[in-house]
């Protein structure tokens, strides 16, 4: 289950070291015993070097431009933040911008856990032919380089005419080969046979068994891909600054044209970033509730 | 309710050397108990997931009723199975993991509330219908792993091992509460386990395998009674028979420097293909003997059960070469003088010693 332990997002972390701290605790059994002032210590300070390029954002997004500029730079948010806000808007469609990202990175969320747990499933439960090597071929699909699919990936969204909308960023990553790889690794330790068995000695046909059974038992490991899923797609940013324009932007493609001029404006480029950081934090906060671990005790006699 | 058959049916796995089920032929009557008991690897459990459906038949035809299901996927068999760790479905609760398949079959939801309750009191649920399976002992989880079968009310019920996760205690009184449901019921039944004590106590027929292959299938008495081969005799009945092999002489076979009495007939019959006979004797049927009578042996172990005493025993005068491995285990009145390192002679019981051919290993009467 090592492959499962929650992402880290590097912003989205919470700065409470009690939470780690308890879980330790309670996996390593009474022989650590209770966690002294030097985990406390080590914990707290992992807390605060991950927060701190978010709470930076914050600070340098709520001052003038000289104001970050000076020596010593602030460490308090000010009262600049909206005024930030209002000009991040004025020079890049931000409000557009995040709703295409929602779109983009919602579609291909549902797309990428949805095939892959399927596929997954197949790889991992399913008997037939070719099995193997069709496993083989997927995940030697990881070892080709983005780069090289830009330009014939370009020339079909150019023939299908889709460039500069969104299917054009939605419908290439629609699955994941590692998604693929990691349902399956889930799925073969995670779902026992004989509750498969189960479900087709009670009538179930595969889909239903799919439907009714493995999903359910896979939601922790759906979860923790729909939210790398989400984070990589909203991050993304190579491929939509090619299929994509400014004037129909992704977060990250908008955020590219913000700030520009003869001096940046790291004030408002931070604003954006901030506006453009938000919805993850907002997914981040809802899907890690949905880690539902402990969800197949009891399923069989362990 | 329905008759199971298996016709010659042989399940061969890709790159195994040999079958893990050859040839099966069993008939099973309507309403039936049969179990199904054998050593680990002698494909038990194999014939079982035969039956269901989940595992092919590679040749041979398998029967419900007066229905070919050889081919049949598990849904047109309407079997239920008890799987050993119960196979729960971890995310719904009692009451849905026994409708599920009601469900799947299209039958109303009142019906199936109905359906669900009759079984949950039958096993005593009905408080836990609407927990979850982890929220249940193992004792409850086995019970609703019954309900889940008995609510379909299918013609065949399948269970294999399903009391193997209890404790020891739990399972002597699960193993009567499913025998008598299963009487209660009427419903044909197989069941697979390696525990021979399960397989007496529970089944109207045993039948033994090993090896992919049946022995012997018999009622618990006549396989106690009268098992077929050596591997029966060998494993039916706890503490085991005392199996000793040795050559045929005048009047029995030489086991040491001793001579166990067998009857002539048998013996000449026993003997026939290498002149070496193997001959079975319940720890019960031994008798102690007075000195220079008999078997001479030495007490290695003496078991007290407070009910009986069983002395494990050796030859005293075996050579080295010889028997070693038959260690004789004797039953005896509990607190019993004997003590470990003590001299014997023992002396069976005249009608009470299994004779079998050394070499076929089949019993000669």
């Amino acid at each position: 289950m090592a492959t499962l332990a929650p992402p880290v997002p590097d912003a989205g972390r919470s700065p409470s070291p009690a939470a780690p701290a308890t879980r330790r605790r309670h996996r390593g059994g009474s022989k650590a015993g209770k966690p002294g002032p030097v985990t406390y210590t080590l914990l707290t300070l992992v807390a605060l070097v991950s927060i701190f390029p978010l709470y930076w954002t914050l600070v340098a997004g709520s001052h003038t431009n000289a104001e970050i500029a000076a020596t010593p730079p602030p460490f308090l948010p000010n009262a600049s933040l909206f005024d930030n806000f209002q000009a991040a808007l004025e020079q890049a469609p931000i409000g557009k911008a995040i709703l295409n990202s929602v779109l983009v990175a919602g579609s291909i969320t549902v797309g990428t856990v949805l095939f892959c747990t399927l596929a997954g499933f197949a790889f991992a439960k399913l008997q037939f032919r070719g099995k193997g090597v069709l496993l083989g071929l997927v995940i030697g699909t990881m070892m080709v380089p983005t780069q090289l699919a830009v330009i014939p990936l370009f020339m079909m969204i150019a023939e299908l005419q889709w460039v500069n909308q969104l299917q054009a960023v939605i419908l290439p990553t629609l699955v994941s080969a590692f998604g693929v790889f990691f349902m399956r690794q889930y799925l073969i330790s995670a779902l026992p046979n004989e509750l498969l068995e189960a479900g087709r000695v009670d009538g179930a046909s595969t889909f239903r068994i799919f439907w009714s059974i493995v999903v359910p038992v896979a939601r922790p490991a759906m979860a923790v891909l729909a939210m790398l899923t989400f984070l990589t797609a909203w991050n993304e940013f190579f491929w939509p600054l090619i299929a994509l324009t400014t004037a129909n932007p992704t977060v990250q493609v908008a955020l590219a044209g913000l700030g520009s001029g003869y001096v940046p404006q790291r004030s408002v480029i931070m604003a954006g970033t901030l506006l453009g950081t938000l919805p993850v934090l907002i997914v981040f906060t809802i899907l890690g509730k949905q880690i539902v671990g402990g969800i197949m005790q009891g399923a069989v006699k362990g | 309710m329905a008759t199971v058959s298996f016709q010659q049916a042989s399940r061969i796995y890709p790159k195994a050397e040999r079958p893990a089920v050859d040839a099966l032929d069993l008939e099973i009557a309507d309403g039936e108990f049969l179990v199904l008991v054998g050593p680990s690897g002698c494909g038990k459990s194999t014939s079982l997931r035969m039956l269901a459906g989940l595992e092919e038949v590679d040749t041979g035809s398998i029967v419900i009723g007066d229905r070919d299901v050889t081919d049949s996927p598990p849904k047109e068999r309407d079997i239920a199975m008890v799987f050993q760790n119960y196979a729960l479905y971890p995310h719904m609760t009692v009451e849905e993991n026994m409708g599920f398949a009601l469900k799947l079959a299209g039958i109303s939801k009142d019906e199936r509330a109905t359906r669900v309750r009759e079984a949950a009191k039958i096993l005593d649920l009905e408080p836990y219908l609407a927990r979850r399976p982890k929220a249940l002992s193992g004792g409850q989880r086995q019970r609703v792993a019954m309900g889940r079968a008995i609510v379909r009310n299918p013609q065949v019920f399948l269970m294999d091992e399903p009391l193997s996760n209890l404790d020891a205690k739990l399972r002597v009184q699960t193993r009567t509460q499913i025998a008598a449901l299963q009487r209660r019921l009427g419903t044909t039944t197989v069941y697979v386990t390696h525990d021979q004590v399960e397989a007496m106590t529970m089944g109207d027929r045993v039948a033994v395998l090993k090896d992919g292959v049946l022995q012997q299938c018999d009622t618990p008495g006549e396989l106690y009674d009268r098992p077929a081969n050596v591997f029966v005799a060998g494993f039916i009945g706890s503490p085991a028979m005392n199996l000793v092999t040795g050559d045929a002489v005048d009047g029995g076979v030489q086991v040491g420097n001793a001579v166990l009495p067998v009857p002539r007939e048998q013996l000449t019959r026993a003997a026939a293909s290498n002149g070496k006979v193997t001959v079975g004797f319940r720890p019960e049927a031994v008798r102690l003997a007075g000195p220079g009578e008999g078997l001479p042996v030495r007490v290695d172990v003496v078991e007290q059960l407070g009910s009986d005493a069983f002395l494990y025993t050796s030859l005293a005068d075996a050579p080295d070469d010889v028997l070693h491995s038959a260690d004789l285990v004797v039953r005896t009145e509990p607190r019993s003088a004997v003590t470990t390192g003590q001299q014997l002679w023992l002396s069976t019981d005249r009608g009470a010693v299994h004779v079998f051919d050394a070499q076929t290993q089949q019993r000669v009467d």
